[in-house]
């Protein structure tokens, strides 16, 4: 680390950086000056940034502009006085979207699931209470000025669908054009998603690349941080304007032109550019009774760029502001230009209000050991006390004036966790993360009106002709047939409210493994309003305007907290079909792979075989690739052998799942005909776990396994239930456990070898004295329950055989009586009962 | 990575800067850090722009340069301007080593945890040297590392003519390093019994060492600067684990095995290379041999592989100290009864002594691995090939 340029972007920082990239650091702080000193005074923001926000609210109220334009959604200016009224608590977020009716992009079946659906787009701008542009707005609006949105609408840059010889047949995964709060994402190549945050190209600059390199940053937030959120500007506002201005026109001079071309970013800036001229010329003010709120990178746009920017298709638009939550809006919810720590940064920005900004440390150290100790770590005040120091001691170490989130994480750690942080610093990190991220929610005026959501569940309700069932508080039953084009829209439509938790419903009647019935087609619901109906659409409404893009969203979050869980994710694919969500199949099935790839969970694994047998079934009704499943089935069978060795001693608890899931193993590979299904495999592995297993109820089982698939005779095990009657009492009394085990999965083969095992049980029953004969009796008969009426009958023939019975058991079992007597041994027996009562007994 | 010294290194036997310099004359098979490193410590100390913390020899920043290694250095040695390059000493997280360095400059002592062969003890000597000089300061927890190793003993037959005098005792390392404001270094603390361990609580608290035995001068107390790191291996977790007590007057640092493949197959190169010169043998283990080593010894130890399948992971510790081990193992195995040439079959052979040490249950890692792993790479890949072959051939 170089502690020269640690601090901030100083003359000297700059020049040395500016040295090893060949950047001319003249031109550089002459460019940001010219800019700094043009009449329209333009102000660089970082969204989410505290620091950014306090200096941004002292220069609106220091100069007082008559017009505010910020870097927001154009389409969305008219919801401002929304966003400020004071009955909005952020966090908030902007909510754009786009619907193209007439398919002008061409996007319709590639976008969306059909070509006669018109593809969505939606777009998130996320505001908390110390967002720049958030502050910005409850600043203006204190002095009366008017605050107008000047960024490009989203939609107007989705690129139109251009036919290709190789004719894409995948989709957006996401059908939407995320907007801050999503990555670009590309279907084959092709982008249907924009960038709307200009980070990304900061970040790739050769200016901060090398800045990071020689400060020893280790990554972009610690970079930012240390830079502007705890340097020391104190109230010089200009002063920290003209460092981020300067640090952006590096950044910007060293970031390759084919690539802010590429991501949008000049035709962001050509219209932005157009609405300040227009705004200005409208409001009929001067130049510098305005302001300009917007990204760093953009102060040096191109004021002479003649190309108009592009124009908005045609279709329907639609704004709103939603609640939103500091757990959407963090970066462990998978949004990509999310904020690290919300509640973290909060807390920063309501402390320097208040002129505490040096107490952010402690609050911290303190708040983050509290939650730790409600998680059951045992930390003191000394720890609180030794990890402040480590923090002060390490921002000092690494040329700061103050210890940022890196340090104080970095101090936490060190201080508080005893060993490695992944195993003794779990509920440390936990308490870390939670702390960071907080609960917030935030809340939307009342004034604006309905959620798109909540519209789009009442006009499916209509369409699907199920209005019914909101016209009055009663079940309904309804019976769908899949095959029938509008009863599987209603199947979707039932599925994704499933999905989505909206308490509407619940299917009754499923389709089962039972592929002869016809039940494929067919599934029942059981429909009943319910007052959580509503509520519960709004708390969904987060994830997207449609219940197709919250299904979507919703299944997308679940995916990747599952992600290792080859079980689940297999299930999230069942679930992807029944929803009607084709365009995530495809990433599901890759995530399928991965979560194969990743699982070592036998029951997981056998979990995810059964859902891959459900859907290889169905493959040709429902067009999925049949190829591709049958790979997943093949590997997911070869990991769940390799498997089975794991689970040969797992604790009673678990034991009858990994029993049931043994056997699932053997029925698929007993019924499949493919011949990549690895039977020695199976075979090798379930007798490995065997000869490990130390639980007799297990080792039961995978021996009972081995006869099951003819891989062990009958006889020999037999033989095995034999030696028990020769093992000492306290083993002996197992013997139970260990026959429950064979009988637990035991089909055919419990008939081929019954007369063994008849001999084995009966040799057993001889040798066990009375005490050991109580101990086992409970799981000896607990193993015959199992059995199935014929195997029971069959079993005991060959008892009556053995005991030379066979002739009277017959006879005993074809016992006829008339109605007559059967009436007369009823009434003894009452009678018998009665006198046993007086007995007392 | 550095070798452990073999018993406590009692006072009588600890070394003075002279006593380096003239071992450094002497032919010897390993020189302690600041003796191998002078001259780059030396170029730190007269480049050091910022105020070392009392009794340290270098500030903190230094410290970490010369730990991380940095860009080189104009000094003067012997009466000549020379530049000195500062060579980078530990590879792995740079964070991990500021958090060290701190922890040494604060109230609470340095306890570095980690795998086998991820370079705890390399670290803390070079650590030692770094901050105060000296590295030699150490004593070897051991199940027969006793009070009197951690605190002080007495030359007996001179307290049987003389009683007990300050002249009669034997300081221990800790004791020296009170003295000198220096730091203790104690390795594999976790290894000496839980009244061994508590002995340290008192040094680490009250700074002091009380000696009853001598009235007149009962305590013994530490000089600014004085502070230990101690080393402990995660595999005998459970077996002395420290008290509450001792614990909280330590911060723990988790050293991780090597993070990325790149480090490690920079690691294993110039490891091995050293080692194989070392033993004379005139062969060398070449790029593609290193790739394939470090990353069957990578996926196998985080049970997963680069294109995200996952694999069994053995009861052994597979780290990269032992990845050199193979590697010297093939080169040897090819030299003696070889081609002269390091295979991917030699590397198949040696693997399986290097994993499968205590349990044979972990040949079927090794199976597993060679079946759903080298047996896919294998049909694309000749090295891949030799290897499964070789290994699935060990493996029957």
């Amino acid at each position: 680390m170089d502690p020269n340029v640690a601090n901030a972007v100083s003359p000297e920082a700059l020049e040395r950086v500016s040295d090893q990239i060949a950047l001319d650091a003249d031109a550089v702080r002459a460019r940001a000056e010219a800019v700094l000193a043009e009449d329209l005074y333009w102000f660089p923001v970082r969204h989410h940034s505290p620091a950014v926000a306090r200096h941004l609210e002292s220069a609106i109220l220091a100069r007082r502009p008559k017009v505010v334009l910020i870097e927001g959604p154009s389409e969305a200016t008219d919801l401002i006085p929304y966003v400020v009224d004071s009955k909005t608590h952020p966090p908030v977020a902007i909510y754009s979207s786009y619907r193209d009716d007439d398919n002008v992009l061409g996007l319709a079946g590639i976008a969306s699931p059909a070509k006669d659906i018109p593809p969505r787009f939606a777009c998130w701008y996320p505001l908390v209470g110390y967002s720049p542009e958030y502050i910005a707005m409850k600043a203006a609006a204190r002095i009366k000025a008017k605050v107008v949105f000047i960024d490009l609408p989203h939609h107007a840059l989705i690129e139109p669908h251009v036919e290709e010889e190789d004719e894409p047949s995948a989709q957006d995964p996401s059908g939407k054009v995320p907007g801050p709060d999503s990555a670009p994402s590309q279907s084959r190549g092709k982008k249907y998603t924009v960038e709307f945050d200009a980070e990304h190209l900061i970040v790739e600059s050769r200016f901060y690349q090398k800045l990071a390199e020689v400060a020893g940053y280790r990554n972009w937030n610690e970079a930012w941080d240390s830079l502007f959120e705890k340097s020391d500007f104190g109230d010089d506002t200009e002063a920290f304007r003209r460092e981020l201005a300067t640090f952006c026109a590096a950044a910007r001079a060293t970031c390759s032109p084919r690539r802010i071309e590429a991501d949008g970013t000049l035709a962001r800036e050509r219209f932005m550019w157009r609405t300040i001229g227009r705004t200005l010329k409208k409001e009929k003010i001067r130049p510098r009774e305005a302001m300009v709120v917007c990204g760093g990178f953009h102060l040096f746009l191109d004021r002479d760029d003649a190309t108009p920017p592009p124009e908005a298709p045609s279709g329907t638009v639609y704004t709103t502001v939603m609640p939103y939550s500091f757990f959407r809006i963090s970066e462990l919810s998978g949004y990509a230009a999310g904020n690290r720590a919300p509640q973290f940064y909060q807390t920063c920005f309501e402390l320097a209000r208040d002129g505490r900004a040096d107490d952010v440390l402690v609050e911290h150290v303190v708040a983050v050991l509290k939650r730790a100790r409600r998680e059951g770590e045992h930390l003191s005040s000394a720890d609180a006390i030794a990890a402040s120091q480590h923090a002060r001691l390490l921002a000092n170490l690494r040329g700061r004036a103050q210890p940022v989130l890196d340090d104080i994480q970095d101090a936490l750690i060190t201080c508080c966790c005893k060993g490695d942080p992944a195993d003794e610093g779990m509920h440390l990190l936990q308490a870390i993360d939670a702390v960071n991220i907080g609960t917030k929610v935030g809340r939307v005026t009342p004034a604006l009106g309905r959620l798109p959501l909540v519209n789009d569940f009442y006009g499916q309700l209509d369409d699907l002709d199920l209005g019914e069932v909101m016209g009055r508080e009663k079940q309904l039953t309804t019976s769908l047939d899949k095959r029938e084009e509008l009863d599987a829209r209603r199947s979707a439509f039932l599925h994704r409210l499933l999905s989505l938790d909206v308490p509407i419903g619940q299917m009754i009647d499923a389709p089962s493994g039972d592929f002869d019935t016809g039940m494929i087609f067919r599934e029942k619901w059981a429909l009943r309003w319910s007052p959580k109906v509503e509520p519960a659409l709004i708390e969904k409404s987060l994830y997207g305007d449609t219940l197709q893009a919250a299904a979507l969203g919703r299944l997308q979050e679940q995916l990747a907290d599952d992600r290792q869980h080859a079980g689940k994710t297999c299930g999230h694919l069942v679930r992807a079909i029944d929803m009607d969500l084709p365009q995530m199949v495809t990433d599901i099935e890759k995530a399928c792979g991965d979560a194969i790839d990743a699982d070592v969970r036998f029951v997981s694994l056998t979990t995810a075989l059964g859902h891959l047998a459900v859907l290889d079934r169905y493959a040709a009704y429902r067009n999925l690739r049949r190829d591709v499943l049958e790979d997943l089935l093949v590997r997911c069978f070869d990991r769940a052998c390799f498997s089975i060795p794991e689970v040969a001693s797992v604790p009673e608890d678990q034991q009858e799942e990994v029993v049931a899931a043994l056997l699932s193993l053997a029925e698929l590979l007993l019924r499949s005909d493919d011949s990549r299904l690895d039977r020695a495999l199976f075979a090798e592995h379930v007798r490995g776990a065997a000869d490990q297993s130390q639980v007799p109820f297990l080792r039961g089982a995978f021996l009972g396994m081995l006869a099951e698939i003819r891989q062990m005779d009958p006889v020999d095990l037999a033989a095995e239930v034999s030696a028990y009657a020769r093992a000492s009492a306290d083993e002996m009394a197992r013997a139970g456990d260990f026959v429950d085990g064979i009988m637990a999965v035991s089909r055919t083969s419990i008939m081929l070898g019954a007369d063994a095992l008849v001999g084995a049980i009966d040799d057993l029953l001889r040798a066990a004295d009375w005490d050991v004969f109580l101990t086992m009796i409970p799981r000896l008969r607990a193993a015959f329950e199992r059995l199935h009426e014929r195997q029971c009958d069959a079993m005991a023939q060959r008892v009556a055989v053995r005991y030379g019975l066979s002739d009277e058991g017959e006879s005993l079992t074809e016992l006829r009586t008339s109605v007559g007597a059967a009436a007369l041994i009823a009434r003894i027996d009452r009678q018998v009962a009665e006198v046993m009562k007086e007995w007392e007994f | 990575m550095a070798k452990k010294q073999s018993a406590s290194k009692q006072a009588a036997a600890a070394p003075s800067a002279e006593d380096h310099n003239d071992s450094s004359t002497v032919e010897q098979l390993r020189r302690p850090a600041e003796v191998e490193h002078a001259d780059q410590l030396e170029a730190l100390h007269q480049n050091d722009s910022d105020t070392p913390p009392a009794a340290w020899k270098l500030s903190p920043r230094a410290v970490l340069t010369y730990i991380i290694g940095g860009k080189p250095l104009k000094a003067k040695l012997d009466g000549k301007t020379v530049e000195v390059p500062i060579t980078r000493k530990f590879f792995g997280d740079d964070g991990l080593v500021e958090r060290a360095i701190v922890t040494l400059a604060s109230e609470r002592a340095l306890l570095l945890v980690g795998e086998p062969g991820t370079g705890k003890s390399w670290l803390s000597e070079h650590l030692a040297a770094a901050v105060s000089g000296d590295s030699t300061l150490t004593i070897q927890g051991t199940a027969g590392t006793t009070e009197e190793h951690v605190k002080y003993s007495w030359n007996i037959a001179r307290v049987i003519a003389e009683g007990p005098t300050p002249g009669n005792m034997i300081p221990s390392p800790t004791m020296l390093a009170m003295r000198r404001g220096g730091v203790l270094r104690f390795e594999e603390i976790t290894r000496c019994v839980p009244d061994v361990q508590d002995a340290l609580v008192s040094i680490l608290s009250d700074k002091a060492i009380n000696v009853p035995e001598l009235p007149d001068d009962n305590m013994v107390w530490a000089r600014p600067g004085f502070n230990v790191i101690a080393t402990a291996n995660t595999r005998d977790q459970g077996v002395n684990e420290l008290s509450a007590a001792l614990k909280r007057r330590f911060n723990y640092i988790h050293i991780p095995i090597v993070a990325d493949q790149k480090t490690e197959i920079e690691i294993v190169q110039k490891r091995s290379a050293d080692l194989i010169d070392r033993y004379g043998v005139s062969t060398s283990i070449t790029p593609p041999l290193v790739t394939l080593l470090t990353t069957v010894f990578r996926e196998i130890r985080e049970g997963k592989t680069t294109d995200g399948v996952s694999v069994k992971q053995p009861s052994t510790t597979v780290s990269t100290a032992e990845a050199i081990g193979v590697a010297l193992d093939a080169a040897l195995h090819a030299s003696f009864f070889g081609s002269g040439q390091i295979r991917p079959s030699d590397i198949a052979r040696n693997l399986v002594g290097s994993i499968v040490k205590e349990d044979t249950a972990d040949l079927a890692v090794l199976k597993e691995y060679a079946v759903l792993v080298a047996k896919k790479r294998a049909a694309k890949d000749k090295n891949w090939k030799e290897f499964h072959d070789t290994l699935v051939a060990s493996l029957k």
